[in-house]
């Protein structure tokens, strides 16, 4: 077991908070997990060095930190720093509320053994629980922001809970300064015929250390959108899960990773088809560049009840420098014979043809390249169904570009 | 329909019968000393030995491999008899005519072209009961060419310093849980050279076969092709219907010199146990290739017998310009599992390999590809297409795809597709529309969900192979 692990259970056990019964059976299951290693299927790819030699710190007292401005959208606002839950929106619309509590679906959708959910479980110090009630729609979107000054240590975790009919979008936006390290988990519960919007942006890079997921679980009828964005960084993980609960049930993610430097970015998503007629929509595009390593593992699960099931994944990878790795895996394990599932990946370099075309037109290589690859790209983020949210992203990730160029 | 589904469910076995041949066996149990009794019956050289001691001290450090998506009871590696011979071997025969005819009727009976339809056929056979292996015929004519293939044990003697070098070459002793069993335990096999610019005038057959009771098979097959040399290889098994399980641990190691192309083919119908899983062979098999400059590697299976299969014929593309396929087709029914597939290793610059899989899954088996394709830094242009394509028969099955793709050279293009879906209505439909019934065309369908995979199998394993398809799929689909 890694020393960061025992501090941290040492940690949990001296938490005194009043929900040391929520927290108790993931300590216990902590106690006994094996530290993840090159053999571990889930971290195959993925060294855990950088949490490993993580100095961050859980703080005493946190500077005050504001999470981006983004452009034309007023969120309500649910701040992390360090961890520590700092604001909560002023005015809630009605129908929508926000309460630090126990919650039933504390740990009941992300998946039980992972390693830092488990973490997650035992430190997150403030559990936000957002309820939409049945039949609300609310307009405005929520953002849950996760914010980590220079050096430090946080973990956060939110449930939410749409009841049916009931509608919410949702921004999970993640910040870190320099050498900090966080886990952060969503849990989100789709009712009967709710439909979530939902976004990750994990946009910074550098020395950060960040695991984390959103996991979701649909009823009957209910439609989820998703769009993922993350930088890599020393280590930048993120897994969803989507839980079928319920009929005729809609998911679509949209996943984008773009890496340069040393960074390491790690995509695991799953999809759990238990009942018949849903459908499932996976979209994983990723650049990797310089000395950057980009992992993606995408399983499809249907269920043996999952007749009717329609389920498909991409994932497309531009492999930009000869220092740069990419590993994909697929999975498919089907049990129902009535179904359509596919799936594929593809990993190679910017069409030498295309290329060739541009420069005949008079673009130089460079900006050729930088046109090629944002266009690959472009195509997921023209499908965020918030505008605001797609113009924000953009100019970001033209810098990416640009910085990516430069070396 | 049901009817029809529980009539052809309930098929036998046809290669299910136990030959009534006196044999030599060894009591079950395995250490040092099995090792070295094994090591003497052969009179095999010392270095060999110290080989096989090494190889078993190394698998006694190993742990059984668990990832694979199969489950079967813990085997106990003691209670497997390591060595076991047809009595009437220890006198070799020198031609066909000194062999126990009831061994020759035993071959009759599984349809190989031993005798006078080797002839028609222009197969050389090397055929391989339990662990030694029986005869090899077309020898002279082999000879002429130049051609070398002959049991493993006979190279050993006549041909130590070629065996020494390759031996182990393409899959070390350490590689994995049931290759190093293998190198401790192996009993015989075959082996092939074919000389430079030689294009080998035959095509080269091993028929396996397990016959005694409790036995477990070894074999080892190992394959050199010189510079610019081309062979065909093909190779098929069969083994009594049991009730208890039999273990099946090969190893089979391909060289592929400069400019030499090798094409090896298996159809593999061991016994896949009773409809309730009891029985049938643990089919744990290593494959691997080694292809040098523009060499060319090409693996076909037809894969439809053995309770659990656990195999995945690889090519490590280690030259410049070299070339690696892979063609599989692997049924399963009743209560089969098979977890197969192929791993594609680019080292060489413009190095290409090709994976076509298609999996059908009917009764309550579970059928998965596993396949790795690495492209390794310096496979500048490397090129490497997979498909993999699953049919499901029922709703009892499953179909399962696990496909690793690592790419670490940016001029390298890999692209994988994958699909899953049943025989569809409308092409039922249309057959049935037509006057076919139903059990022939899902037949025809299967048959032409496969056929990219036949084509390229040699043209009498083509139609064993289509044989061997239909008659797994009688009636399997309502």
């Amino acid at each position: 077991m890694s020393e960061w692990l025992q501090q941290a259970i040492a940690r949990a056990d001296s938490i005194q908070d009043g929900f040391e019964d929520q927290r108790a059976a993931s300590l216990a299951l902590l106690k006994d997990i094996k530290w993840p290693t090159r053999k571990t299927e889930a971290w195959k790819y993925t060294p855990l060095r950088a949490v490993e030699r993580s100095a961050a710190i859980f703080k005493e007292e946190s500077p005050e930190l504001d999470p981006v401005a983004v452009e034309g959208l007023e969120f309500l606002e649910l701040t992390f720093v360090d961890g520590q839950l700092v604001s909560l929106p002023e005015e809630l619309p009605e129908g929508l509320s926000i309460e630090m509590q126990e919650s039933s679906l504390f740990g009941t959708i992300k998946p039980e053994r992972h390693i830092f959910g488990l973490v997650n479980d035992v430190l997150a110090a403030d559990v936000a629980v957002v309820t939409v009630a049945e039949g609300v729609v609310v307009e405005q979107m929520l953002r849950i922001n996760n914010l980590l000054s220079n050096g430090a240590q946080g973990h956060i975790r939110v449930v939410v809970d749409l009841k049916a009919g009931s509608s919410l979008k949702v921004v999970e936006n993640a910040e870190g300064q320099g050498a900090s390290l966080t886990t952060a988990f969503t849990e989100y519960q789709i009712g009967v015929e709710a439909n979530l919007e939902h976004y990750r942006f994990a946009l910074q890079s550098g020395d950060n250390v960040a695991v984390g997921g959103s996991h979701f679980k649909l009823f009957e009828n209910a439609v989820m959108n998703s769009s993922i964005i993350g930088f890599g960084s020393d280590l930048q993980r993120i897994d969803t899960d989507i839980i079928y609960a319920g009929e005729k049930a809609n998911a679509k993610l949209n996943a984008i990773y773009l890496l340069d430097g040393k960074e390491l970015f790690d995509l695991h998503a799953n999809v759990e088809h238990a009942v018949p007629n849903c459908t499932t929509e996976e979209n994983i595009r990723g650049i990797a560049g310089d000395n950057s390593r980009a992992v993606f593992n995408g399983r499809i699960h249907i269920h043996r009840d999952a007749q009717k099931t329609l389920a498909e994944l991409n994932n497309r990878n531009l492999l930009m420098s000869n220092k740069a790795e990419i590993n994909t895996k697929p999975e498919l394990e089907i049990y129902a014979d009535d179904v359509r599932c596919a799936h594929g990946a593809t990993i190679a370099q910017i069409d030498k043809q295309a290329l060739y075309y541009l420069q005949t037109r008079g673009v130089s290589r460079s900006q050729a390249q930088l046109m090629l690859s944002f266009g690959f790209i472009n195509e997921l983020i023209d499908q965020m169904p918030t505008v605001e949210l797609a113009e924000w992203v953009r100019p970001i990730i033209r810098d990416r570009f640009a910085q990516m160029e430069v070396k | 329909m049901t009817e029809q589904i529980d009539k052809a469910l309930a098929r036998e076995y046809e290669a299910g019968f136990v030959s009534a041949v006196e044999s030599e066996t060894f009591e079950p149990g395995l250490d040092e000393d099995v090792i070295r009794r094994i090591s003497e019956v052969k009179g095999e050289p010392e270095w060999m030995l110290e080989w096989r001691l090494n190889a078993f001290r190394v698998w006694q450090e190993m742990e059984e491999p668990d990832w694979a998506h199969v489950s079967y009871p813990k085997i106990d590696f003691q209670a497997v008899s390591y060595y076991s011979a047809p009595k009437s071997m220890k006198d070799k025969p020198k031609s066909l005519d000194e062999v126990d005819p009831e061994l020759l009727r035993t071959y009759e009976k599984l349809g190989i072209p031993l005798v006078e339809q080797q002839m028609l056929a222009g197969v050389a056979v090397d055929a391989v009961f339990d662990s030694v292996s029986v005869v090899t015929t077309f020898r002279e004519k082999l000879e002429e060419a130049g051609v070398i293939f002959c049991p493993i044990s006979e190279a050993l003697h006549k041909y130590p310093d070629l065996v020494k070098k390759y031996l182990g070459s393409v899959v070390p002793t350490k590689d994995n849980f049931f290759a190093a069993l293998n190198c401790a335990v192996f009993t015989d096999g075959s082996f092939v050279y074919i000389p430079k610019g030689t294009r080998c005038p035959m095509e080269l057959s091993t028929y396996f076969r397990i016959n005694e009771q409790n036995t477990g098979q070894f074999e080892r097959t190992l394959i050199i092709a010189d510079e610019g040399s081309y062979v065909s290889y093909l190779e098929g098994c069969t083994a009594p219907q049991r009730d208890e399980n039999q273990l099946h641990a090969a190893v089979v190691e391909l060289v592929a010199m400069d400019d030499a192309e090798i094409k090896y083919s298996t159809v593999q119908n061991w016994y896949p146990g009773d409809e309730e899983g009891k029985g049938g062979i643990y089919n744990f098999v290593t494959k691997r290739g080694v292809c040098h400059t523009n060499a060319k590697i090409s693996w076909t299976q037809v894969e439809t017998g053995s309770s659990v299969t656990w195999k995945y014929p690889s090519c490590v593309l280690k030259g410049d310009n070299s070339v690696g396929e892979f063609y599989s087709v692997a049924l399963t029914r009743g209560r089969q599992q098979a977890d197969t597939g192929t791993k594609m290793i680019h080292i060489g610059k413009n190095t290409k390999s090709t994976i076509i899989s298609k999996g059908i899954s009917a009764g309550k088996s579970n059928n998965a590809y596993r396949g790795l394709v690495r492209m390794n830094p310096g496979a500048e242009g490397a090129r490497n297409f997979t498909q993999c394509d699953s049919l499901l028969i029922g709703d009892q099955c499953g179909a399962h795809t696990f496909p690793y793709v690592e790419s670490r050279n940016p001029s390298a293009i890999v692209e994988h597709e994958a699909t899953t879906s049943k025989v569809s209505d409308d092409q039922m439909f249309l057959c049935r529309q037509r006057g076919v019934d139903p059990e022939k065309a899902v037949s025809m369908i299967v048959n032409g969900f496969c056929k990219e995979v036949f084509k390229e199998l040699p043209m009498e394993f083509a139609v064993e192979a289509g044989k061997l398809l239909e008659i797994s799929l009688e009636g399997s689909v309502g």
